[in-house]
């Protein structure tokens, strides 16, 4: 059954409020015996993969001196054929017909071999592969059960009457609360540039004909007065 | 770094790391039943996030919002996991906080990852989560 199956089963029908720690807690012990059986697979592979490896090198070196007997028969009928002892010659042949015939049995049993060292330094590959994903899946559970257990002591920690748990929205209203004062700050600033600006002073000392080059209205009425009538 | 981080050297590295110094982030170690790094993120709005070393993982998380201000959890579950294929690096989560459902944004990285690249964590993982934040709002009482 897949892990998460599992999982399912046991959290089925207990109540939600444990549901969390059980899952943790479950998924832990369901996990340390997948390891455990996945090690024991991965040891009994190992020492299969050995003893056949043995057994191999055992057939093939025996086969090895089979060849070198084949060879030395070989020889034996061709100086036999050569001093014309036909008859002993045939017996020789019937030994080396027989040792050739055992040979090419022990061939296909070592290639038998071989086949089975290739799948089993598969299921070798397979089974370690198999722990390392559990072991790493064991670290993301403990990694996230320990989490949870440090957000739940800050929660603790912060159990006023409504404080809580800092949360990424209290971030959002922060930030916004930020952007809200800097604004406020830049439009007060403006506000106060626009006031001490001169061009208010200007105008006024301006109009009151103060300013050099300015004309005022009292200047142009009095102009006129002085004009000599008629 | 050939060699898995720790919660302690992890925490060490970040202390003397530029973005530690130049204020981005406030670290602090808490012993507890485990060893977990506090961070709180200046950049993101003071956000909060737990980190710790687990074996041949890294793992930080934040808060995204509690449950129950959620106003239909189906609709949202629906909007999170439809932002979570969006966000780089971070994953949405759902676990339980003293026995309340609390929605997380988390990152994983491999125990063997450079310093740099726990920082990009870190820092994406604030971003992330404010940005979510921002989007998931108005699904909250």
């Amino acid at each position: 059954m897949a892990i998460i199956e599992k999982l399912l089963t046991m959290v089925r029908g207990t109540a939600t409020e444990a549901g969390q720690a059980i899952v943790d807690k479950n998924a832990l012990v369901i996990l340390d015996q997948e390891i455990r059986d996945a090690d024991a697979e991965l040891v009994k592979s190992r020492e299969a993969l050995t003893r056949l490896m043995a057994e191999r090198n055992l057939a093939n070196s025996k086969l090895e001196a089979k060849n070198g007997k084949l060879a030395e028969y070989s020889d034996y009928i061709q100086q036999l054929l050569n001093k014309g002892d036909q008859a002993l010659a045939l017996d020789v042949a019937g030994k080396v017909a027989a040792m050739e015939n055992d040979i090419a049995d022990d061939k296909k049993l070592i290639a038998g071999m071989d086949t089975n060292v290739s799948k089993l330094q598969e299921s070798v590959r397979q089974a370690q592969s198999t722990i390392d994903h559990l072991k790493r899946q064991v670290d993301t559970v403990k990694a996230t059960a320990s989490v949870q257990r440090a957000q739940e002591s800050i929660a603790a920690r912060s159990s006023g009457s409504n404080a809580r748990l800092r949360t990424a929205m209290d971030s959002l209203d922060r930030i916004k609360e930020q952007q809200d004062l800097k604004d406020a700050q830049l439009s007060a600033a403006r506000e106060l540039e626009g006031q001490s600006d001169d061009s208010d002073l200007a105008k006024r000392l301006e109009a009151a004909g103060v300013k050099p080059g300015a004309t005022a209205a009292q200047d142009v009425l009095a102009r006129f007065q002085q004009k000599p009538s008629g | 770094m050939n060699q898995n981080w720790t919660t302690e050297t992890l925490f060490e590295a970040l202390k003397d790391s530029d973005y530690c110094k130049a204020g981005q982030i406030t670290i602090d170690l808490h012993h507890g039943s485990e060893q977990v790094i506090h961070i709180e993120a200046h950049d993101h709005g003071d956000l909060h996030m737990q980190m710790l070393a687990s074996g041949g993982e890294v793992h930080v998380s934040t808060v995204l919002c509690h449950a129950e201000q959620v106003r239909d959890r189906a609709t949202f579950n629906d909007a999170c996991l439809r932002l979570n294929t969006l966000y780089p690096l971070s994953s949405f989560g759902l676990s339980k906080v003293d026995g309340e459902d609390v929605y997380t944004v988390f990152g994983q990285l491999s125990a063997r990852a450079p310093l740099a690249n726990v920082i990009e964590e870190i820092h994406t993982l604030g971003h992330n989560a404010v940005q979510a934040a921002g989007e998931l709002h108005p699904h909250l009482h």
